[in-house]
């Protein structure tokens, strides 16, 4: 009786210790919170991007030290689709952040109620041409680009030297097969496994990439086509077809178990494959597996008739902020995304230690150090590029809709008319 | 016995309040949305029963429905056959028994998640690897065929919860009076009679608490189901929970897929209700 006492009393110690813990934690933030208020201006930025988490919080740190009367936190929620859940629920619960991040089209209109105009901003007017018409309403700028992105064939230098092909000549889809053919007649001298890793397993590289390049030309390359268009032709189908076949025929198998990390980390990085349809944001991956594999690899485009030599690019993200501030928190914000992306030290950030591909003009481009960036850039600057459409598809259709048909016909449940016939009939009763 | 007096009442509070706070007011607030056009942001008007008319007509959600039931018939089935075999190997006296019973019940102690992801690398890999070495072709393409998604997961989810439910079998075993069992001896039962007619009525009361457990567990599987197939190979092995979270979340639709969540729910409740009725007609009492 007496343990069992004694127990009691300590279990009954311990919660009273934590209640009091708890209590004192809580007290302590408030106390802050009010500290901070009084001259301060103070904003939260609410973003999804894990990759450049560390990088980023650094550049705040660096520009709360410049300016001491502004106090900036910032909360990271990674990984694409975890993101928009969680904005969901900070603006549910009335903790709105004050920057936060929008995808595309389908953003503006969840979320145009708390957007802030910012054509008024440095940063609006450097941004590069056609990167804000997602996020232009009339004469209003809804949102400013994160950075650029491209893909396309990813190849692995060393190995086209030895099997002979140049790269540069691979333009047009004949070009393509032609080299196909050739690596996969020299697989055991290269010490390969296959030509390509085609991750039959990831939606979004059937669905949104690999389609945009082919659905693109039919929108005119205008994103928001896509996002108004009620139903879809289709009209390059053929030549989607040959493409996802020319990868799945040349692909270590089973295609349909492939995932994104086996593509790049286990095949590519190891130099099992000789090329991957991915885009820049696997250099960081490859270098983690292999410095010198990272420095020896670049982009071959995805070939598309009359479209010979461009790879698609565009913004993958966009920074919005919040109207439901005080008109001194929504200052201190921009002030923020101008400094960050129009100062020295915001562009040297930018480059070097975000290794972002500026979606803004004004800044050194020999200052991008991976070879993947530095090819998109130049396609970029060069004006040979095939404008992102799929965040102008409806919401999924082109990981799920899209990208689980195609799924179907690569594992033979359905033939490939079947497949886009379904995909097209969810375009449809989506945007009815 | 029963003074219900105050403290009774006092006692009982913290966990009426979290259970009201947790499970209670989300279930009214989402009932209450699925009538709605509620995109997680905003509910701007009442839709009556539209979301649950249209749930009908989705083939993407009935056929998980299906997936998910197959499923959890087979593994209720397996699970109850490995867990009381396991159960029976453990209670004989073996020098090894406690030893076994920690490893049995070990891999219940990892993460569906990380399991998941175990078994990925198990299935993808290493499975090819045996199957080349040993030239057996069925050990290739694990996970990429919807076969093998479905066996896939059924033996993740059995390998993990047998431990599990072999420890309720346990407990009744070890309740069984061995007067029971010896009388039988002397009566000239064999070893399956005396299974047939003294042990399995008596642990029948384990059957309805594993039944239950398995029936729930499997239907509302959802993590082991992300890590292991994450629905592929195209969406035929996704489950129900993982097809309302897809559509909820990734395609935005939160008051259509909290109907399906309604649906699923009453389905899973009258699916356990029923067959805990059931079961407990057919206990008998010592």
């Amino acid at each position: 009786m007496i343990t069992m006492k004694k127990m009691l009393f300590v279990l009954l110690m311990l919660a009273i210790a934590f209640a009091l813990a708890a209590c004192g934690g809580s007290d302590e933030e408030s106390g802050n919170e009010n500290a901070g208020s009084g001259e301060q201006v103070s904003i939260d930025i609410f973003q999804g991007k894990v990759e450049f988490k560390d990088q980023f919080e650094d550049l705040v740190a660096q520009y709360q030290e410049e300016n001491p009367d502004v106090s900036i936190s910032v909360k990271t929620v990674g990984g694409g689709t975890d993101y928009d859940p969680v904005l969901k629920t900070e603006f549910n619960s009335g903790e709105a952040p004050d920057i936060f991040n929008i995808g595309g089209p389908q953003g503006v209109e969840d979320y145009r109620e708390y957007l802030t105009d910012l054509s008024d901003t440095k940063a609006a007017d450097a941004a590069l041409d056609g990167t804000l018409s997602t996020v232009k309403d009339g004469e209003e700028i809804l949102g400013l680009p994160f950075n650029q992105e491209g893909y396309g064939l990813i190849y692995n230098k060393r190995i086209f030297e030895e099997a002979g092909i140049n790269p540069d000549d691979l333009l047009t889809y004949e070009d393509l097969e032609k080299a196909v053919q050739t690596l996969d007649g020299m697989k055991e001298e290269l010490g390969i496994d296959s030509v390509f890793a085609f991750p039959g397993k990831e939606g979004w590289v059937i669905g949104d990439h690999a389609a945009n390049a082919y659905l693109s030309p039919e929108f005119d390359q205008d994103v928001m086509k896509a996002y108004q268009a009620e139903t879809l032709a289709f009209e390059r189908a053929d030549e989607f077809k040959r493409f996802i076949d020319l990868q799945a025929d040349y692909s270590v198998g089973p295609v349909l178990s492939l995932d994104y990390s086996q593509q790049v980390e286990e095949y590519f990085s190891l130099e099992r494959v000789a090329m991957i349809q991915q885009g820049n944001w696997v250099y960081p991956s490859i270098q983690q597996m292999d410095e010198e594999v990272a420095q020896n690899i670049g982009i071959i485009p995805i070939p598309v008739e009359g479209h010979e030599g461009s790879i698609p690019v565009g913004v993958p993200n966009y920074w919005a902020v919040n109207n439901q501030g005080t008109d001194e928190e929504i200052q201190a914000a921009k002030d923020f995304l101008d400094w960050m992306y129009t100062s020295e030290a915001g562009k040297t950030a930018v480059l070097e230690d975000f290794k972002f591909i500026p979606a803004y003009e004004g800044y050194d481009t020999d200052k991008i150090v991976d070879p993947l960036s530095k090819e998109v850039y130049e396609y970029s600057e060069a004006g040979n590029t095939i404008g992102w459409i799929f965040s102008g598809y409806p919401t999924m259709w082109g990981q799920d809709a899209l990208g689980s048909n195609i799924q179907r016909y690569l594992g033979d449940e359905a033939t490939f008319e079947e497949a886009i016939d379904a995909a097209i009939a969810e375009w449809e009763s989506a945007r009815q | 016995m029963r003074n219900r007096d105050l403290s009774f009442w006092l006692f009982l509070s913290p966990v009426l309040l979290a259970l009201a706070l947790v499970v209670i007011v989300p279930l009214l607030y989402g009932t209450f949305y699925s009538f709605t056009d509620w995109d997680g942001l905003r509910a701007t008007r009442f839709i009556g029963f539209e979301n649950y008319s249209r749930l009908i007509h989705d083939t993407a959600f009935l056929n998980s429905l299906w997936f998910t039931i197959k499923f959890s018939v087979v593994t209720v089935i397996l699970l109850n056959f490995f867990g009381l075999s396991l159960a029976l190997i453990v209670t004989r006296k073996l020098k090894s028994a406690n030893l076994l019973r920690t490893v049995f019940f070990m891999p219940n102690l990892i993460g569906g998640l990380i399991l998941g992801f175990i078994w990925q690398f198990i299935f993808i890999s290493v499975f090819s690897d045996i199957g080349e070495a040993l030239g057996i072709a069925g050990l290739q393409g694990w996970l990429s065929t919807t076969t093998t998604g479905f066996w896939g997961l059924v033996i993740l989810t059995v390998w993990q919860m047998a431990g599990y439910i072999m420890i309720i079998y346990i407990a009744y075993l070890q309740n069984i009076p061995n007067e029971l069992i010896e009388a039988a001896k002397i009566d000239g039962a064999n070893s399956f009679q005396r299974f047939k007619n003294i042990t399995f009525p008596l642990v029948a009361p384990a059957f309805t608490v594993s039944m239950f457990l398995t029936l729930s567990t499997s239907f509302k599987m959802y993590d082991q189901n992300l890590s292991l197939t994450n629905g592929g190979p195209f969406e035929s092995t996704q489950m129900v929970a993982m097809e309302i979270v897809k559509t909820a979340f990734s395609s935005n639709e939160m008051a259509y897929g909290q109907a399906k969540a309604v649906v699923f729910f009453l389905i899973v409740a009258i699916i356990s209700l029923t067959q805990v009725y059931y079961n407990k007609k057919r206990e008998v009492d010592m």
